[in-house]
């Protein structure tokens, strides 16, 4: 089985020598853990209640980037026997490094996207988000509409003032094109379009809108313990751990991105996903935040986002911003490409652009 | 230490002490309270899915009655701040009731901060040391300490003018060397408070309503005249039922606070809504929202409209000498008004409306759950209680009903 | 030979013609698969072996023309499935395993304009398997386009056919090229199981890429460099990438009317709690 992860990272480049050996570990830990699982979950069954000591260790457990090694491991290991017993599947906790130098972005063509929504069903099976109550999607599909106006001769001198005796200097304010017209603006944007019509529809286009991981992000400014923080390879996350869920990150985004488990997380256990990252996609608890990672569970190990690859129509790209002949640069370079809510000043290295 | 026990024990008897209306009003708020502390252990066990707020609409009552509680804590430095500095006599012995209404409505505060957490159990991870807080750059952070000095500046002034009026050796002219310090800097720190509030809010670019420099002034102006239309009220009530004298030119100082006061919240909000209204663009988009509705989402416009209209009836009203004097029967209904009209505004105006639209352009419109009322209320109660025991108990001491009998007390 | 006026077709053997395509398709797709793989994971061996009969019912960007079928445990170390389909519509929305059914991309031609392509780990879904119309068998197109039940064409001159109706419904009307092309322009008279680019060069179906690339060429570098169309597999340039080749996304019978075929969306987010619907941000558009 580790060949099989081995296979899925074929890598060409130097930079990336690291990351092989440590992809090989990676395989060599998930056979150690599916070895070693069954005695963990004997051991939970004998004990009256699992979760009671782990649920002890968790409430004294530091913020995981200044914890030791061997702590580390101890809460990792604390995790993957909880989530095992609770879901009955052998779940892997990876704490895999950030890479490299590597610096993540991604490419999203409004050009291309039908509005599917099929990212964002992608992303809940992959990221173990809450199914019900609450419902959790970290991907938001808005439906803006293009620029219909009712054109007619009538409306040409018709707004305010309307007194005939200014009629003369023209009006101020009024018109035919006198409505919104959709552009990037949230003001017309449909969120809860049905699924019963058929995408896309000709007079909209759609913006999916998920974490966009900012160069300098306001959520994390905003954050009073530090639980939520910018990693290396730039992708903004969370240790759920540390999260006090006091929800200043959401007011302070600009883009919606973060998501509350407002109850005990709901997820049934036939639609978990056994292979978790420690920031990334591990079940989480009620009262704290989560957001989008860029699937660092999968992006650490060289494979690309979950919404990605659910694109039918490749309007996402995916990519290092460090690497020139990276399908994301070769889009900075040859394309139209703009920021959502550039006056924000957060920097997103999540890019929209005009294919 | 025989002192300090007999100074708890008889401050605690006087404070529980009281005729059958006051025995009824502990009881009635006591009813909230047992109704509350089971919506809380049902809040506290599974979490805030209980209360209305959802990801459009991220902060819930409990925010909008913190805010509220911090304008009350604040304004008790409107007190205390003419008996020190500008030495008036007939007030300044009632300082210690402005530093009690301060200390009881922190802690009111500071509860609501608790119930507002996902995970309160956490919090031990905003101390410095064994925790992280983000010192440089996090508001909450900066507003979790300023609270919390306030609370302890008051406490010990309470404590300290009780505690020595009680045991007698109070003497206005030979204050402990620390205490002057700690009297004006609770002065200093009222509006710390508050500004740090503010900012809390408008340190967020994204909320379009919140980011606007006028929201610490707008804040300073609600708490000059919500803190003392509590303190009139209060004032009234002891000088009604308690041998306690309160001279009229206090109640009057008090009123005129309140008038400036309103007057300042009508040009901070008459500025606001012009500069975003001439121009209507994005930034006015909560505003309209607020005023007018959108596309058949109203709940907003009636309190809009009725808060809007009570404070400026209220403005006006103050204005009128013979309503003003009117101790018994239109000044409290006046206070109690804009007492009110304020603690609406904090939610219905300045909280909920500005998460619409969302960054996605989404309207919501919030509706607070039942568990979620009485957690408030819960909240409240207990602030309500706490203030009248205290109050109750240094109204005594001041009025020299409770005091230190040496001999007798120890045989 | 074949001349009918297709305004004289009764819409009903239309139906049913389509009907059977699709039946066809996907029996001839369950059938196909097992001759043109050339990876066969093991769970779905051990899935054959045990009798169970995978059923195609879900679909990548093209329904019908991109079915694929869902094998349990595909990746035995996290009990994953090749994929995960939506509920509502088949759409596939998550690969276990992303180079499930994947062959080499096979050769590219070299491009001097800048665009180095990234086909070293190339890997593409073989399209050969959904030549079965008809559930014709191993042979494909051929086993009637073969000279004698059906004649070569004399000549590239367009005219009615009364098949495939389903595919091209009116052949004088092809939706592709404004009138200016016609089947034999991209089909091989010859040869029904390849494509022919001008030259006369024929060309796999696996690679239509290579074809279409010759008239859109903007696209077709665009396609190279990665930036246009899906890929999915590793991040890394050099990595090993399934490449979703033109056909998968395009219908070339119909792409001048819709560039993409429209589908049904996922189901939508539940409103807010507490807000009843999300009517209120349809008023105003005067549809719905």
């Amino acid at each position: 089985m580790s060949e099989k992860i081995i296979e899925i990272h074929i890598e060409t480049d130097d930079v990336n020598e690291s990351r092989r050996d440590f992809l090989k570990n990676v395989g060599i830990a998930g056979a150690a853990t599916l070895v070693a699982s069954p005695v963990s979950v004997e051991a939970s069954a004998d004990s009256a209640n699992p979760d009671a000591e782990t649920t002890v260790a968790e409430l004294y457990q530091g913020h995981f980037v200044l914890m030791s090694d061997k702590d580390k491991k101890k809460a990792i290991e604390r995790l993957e026997k909880r989530y095992t017993a609770k879901y009955g599947k052998n779940t892997t906790v990876s704490d895999a490094p950030p890479l490299e130098g590597v610096l993540f972005g991604y490419a999203l063509d409004i050009s291309k996207c039908i509005g599917c929504r099929r990212c964002v069903h992608a992303c809940v099976q992959e990221n173990n988000q809450s199914r019900d109550n609450p419902v959790i999607q970290w991907i938001q599909v808005m439906k803006i509409p293009k620029g219909n106006f009712s054109f007619s001769a009538d409306k040409l001198n018709k707004g305010y003032p309307e007194s005939s005796k200014v009629g003369d200097y023209g009006i101020q304010v009024g018109g035919n094109a006198y409505t919104p017209v959709g552009g990037l603006s949230t003001e017309e944007a449909q969120s809860y379009y049905s699924q019963d019509e058929m995408v896309p529809d000709k007079n909209y286009f759609y913006v999916p809108v998920q974490c966009q991981q900012c160069e300098k992000p306001p959520c994390v400014k905003a954050c009073p313990v530090r639980a939520t923080f910018r990693d290396p390879n730039g992708v903004v996350v969370i240790d759920y751990n540390w999260c006090i869920g006091c929800r200043m990150c959401q007011l302070a985004c600009p883009y919606g991105a973060r998501r509350f488990n407002w109850g005990e997380p709901n997820l049934p256990p036939e639609e978990m996903n056994p292979k978790t990252h420690y920031f990334g996609n591990r079940p989480r608890m009620r009262g704290v935040m989560e957001k989008c990672t860029f699937c660092v569970q999968r992006t650490r190990e060289g494979r690309n986002p979950a919404c990605l690859e659910a694109c039918p129509v490749g309007a996402r790209k995916f990519g290092n911003l460090l690497d020139p002949e990276s399908d994301v640069r070769k889009i900075l370079a040859a394309k139209k490409v703009f920021r959502f809510k550039e006056e924000m000043s957060t920097y997103p290295k999540f890019f929209y652009y005009i294919g | 230490m025989g002192k300090i026990l007999s100074f708890a024990m008889d401050f605690g008897s006087h404070a529980i002490k009281g005729g059958p209306k006051y025995k009824a009003w502990l009881l009635f708020l006591l009813f909230f309270i047992l109704v509350g502390s089971y919506t809380a252990y049902r809040q506290l066990t599974e979490g805030l899915i209980l209360v209305g707020a959802t990801d459009q609409i991220p902060m819930e009552l409990f925010f909008g009655n913190f805010i509220f509680t911090a304008h009350v804590a604040a304004a008790a430095i409107l007190v205390v701040a003419p008996g020190y500095f500008y030495h008036r006599k007939d007030i300044k012995e009632l300082a210690v009731i402005g530093e009690i209404i301060a200390m009881c409505f922190v802690a009111t505060g500071i509860t609501f901060i608790l119930f507002h957490m996902g995970r309160p159990d956490k919090l031990w991870h905003m101390l410095p040391g064994i925790g992280l807080p983000n010192f440089p750059n996090s508001m909450l952070v900066y507003d979790t300490i300023v609270l919390n000095v306030y609370l302890f500046l008051n406490f010990a002034g309470v404590s300290y003018i009780l505690y020595k009026k009680y045991v007698g050796e109070f003497d206005t002219k030979a204050l402990a060397r620390w205490f002057t310090p700690v009297i004006y800097l609770a002065i200093v720190w009222g509006p710390l408070i508050h500004i740090c509030t503010a900012f809390v809010l408008s340190s967020n670019a994204r909320m379009g309503e919140w980011a606007t420099a006028v929201l610490p002034f707008g804040f300073l102006a609600m708490a000059g005249a919500s803190g003392p239309s509590l303190v009139i009220l209060l004032f009234l009530l002891i000088r009604k039922n308690t041998k306690l004298q309160i001279n009229d030119s206090v109640i009057d100082l008090m009123a005129t606070i309140i008038g400036w006061s309103l007057g300042i919240i009508m040009l901070v909000f008459a500025a606001e809504y012009f500069t975003a209204l001439y121009s209507n663009t994005e930034h006015a988009a909560s505003l309209n929202y607020s005023m007018f509705g959108h596309n058949g989402l109203n709940m907003y416009t009636p309190w809009f409209w009725g808060t809007v209209g009570s404070i400026v009836c209220c403005f006006v009203a103050i204005l009128i000498p013979k309503i003003r004097k009117s101790y018994d029967l239109w000044l409290p209904v006046v206070c109690v008004v804009v007492f009110l009209a304020i603690l609406v505004e904090k939610p219905m105006m300045l909280v909920f409306p500005a998460f619409s639209p969302s960054p996605h352009g989404e309207y919501t419109e919030y509706h607070p759950t039942l568990i979620e009322f009485f957690n408030v209320l819960f909240t409240w109660a207990i602030g309500f209680i706490t203030l009248t025991l205290m109050v109750k108990g240094a109204v005594g001491i001041l009025t020299g009903e409770v005091k230190y009998h040496k001999p007798a007390a120890s045989e | 030979m074949y001349k009918i006026n297709s305004q004289s077709v009764p819409s009903t053997i239309i139906v049913i013609l389509a009907l059977c395509a699709v039946l066809a398709g996907g029996l001839a797709l369950v059938g196909g698969l097992d001759i043109h793989k050339t990876k066969k994971s093991a769970a779905e061996e051990q899935a054959k072996t045990q009798g169970e009969q995978p059923v195609a019912n879900c679909y990548e960007s093209r329904a019908i023309y991109a079915a694929v079928t869902r094998v349990e445990n595909a990746v035995p170390q996290y009990g994953y499935p090749n994929i995960k389909c939506s509920k509502t519509t088949g759409g596939v929305l998550w690969y276990g395993d992303p180079f499930d059914g994947t062959i080499p991309m096979g050769e590219m031609p070299e491009v001097n304009d800048g665009t180095h392509g990234d086909f070293a780990n190339a890997v593409v879904r073989p399209r050969e398997p959904h030549l079965t119309y008809f559930n014709m068998g191993p042979n494909g197109c051929v086993t009637c386009h073969n000279g004698k039940t059906v004649p070569f064409p004399k000549d590239k001159k367009p005219r009615l056919i009364a098949m495939h109706k389903d595919i091209v419904e009116d052949s004088i009307q092809l939706k592709h090229g404004r009138g200016a092309m016609w089947c034999l322009d991209c089909h091989s008279a010859t040869n029904r199981n390849k494509l022919i680019d001008r030259q006369g060069n024929e060309i796999s179906f696996n690679q239509p890429q290579r074809l279409c690339g010759t008239c859109h060429g903007e696209v077709y570098i665009d396609w190279r460099a990665g930036i246009h169309g899906k890929r999915i597999g590793t991040w890394a340039t050099g990595g090993k990438k399934r490449w979703w080749v033109c056909t998968e996304c395009h219908n070339p019978h119909t792409v001048q009317i819709n560039r993409f075929n429209q589908i049904k969306p996922e189901p939508a987010p539940p409103p807010p709690r507490g807000m009843k619907n999300a009517d209120y941000e349809r008023v105003g558009h005067g549809v719905h």
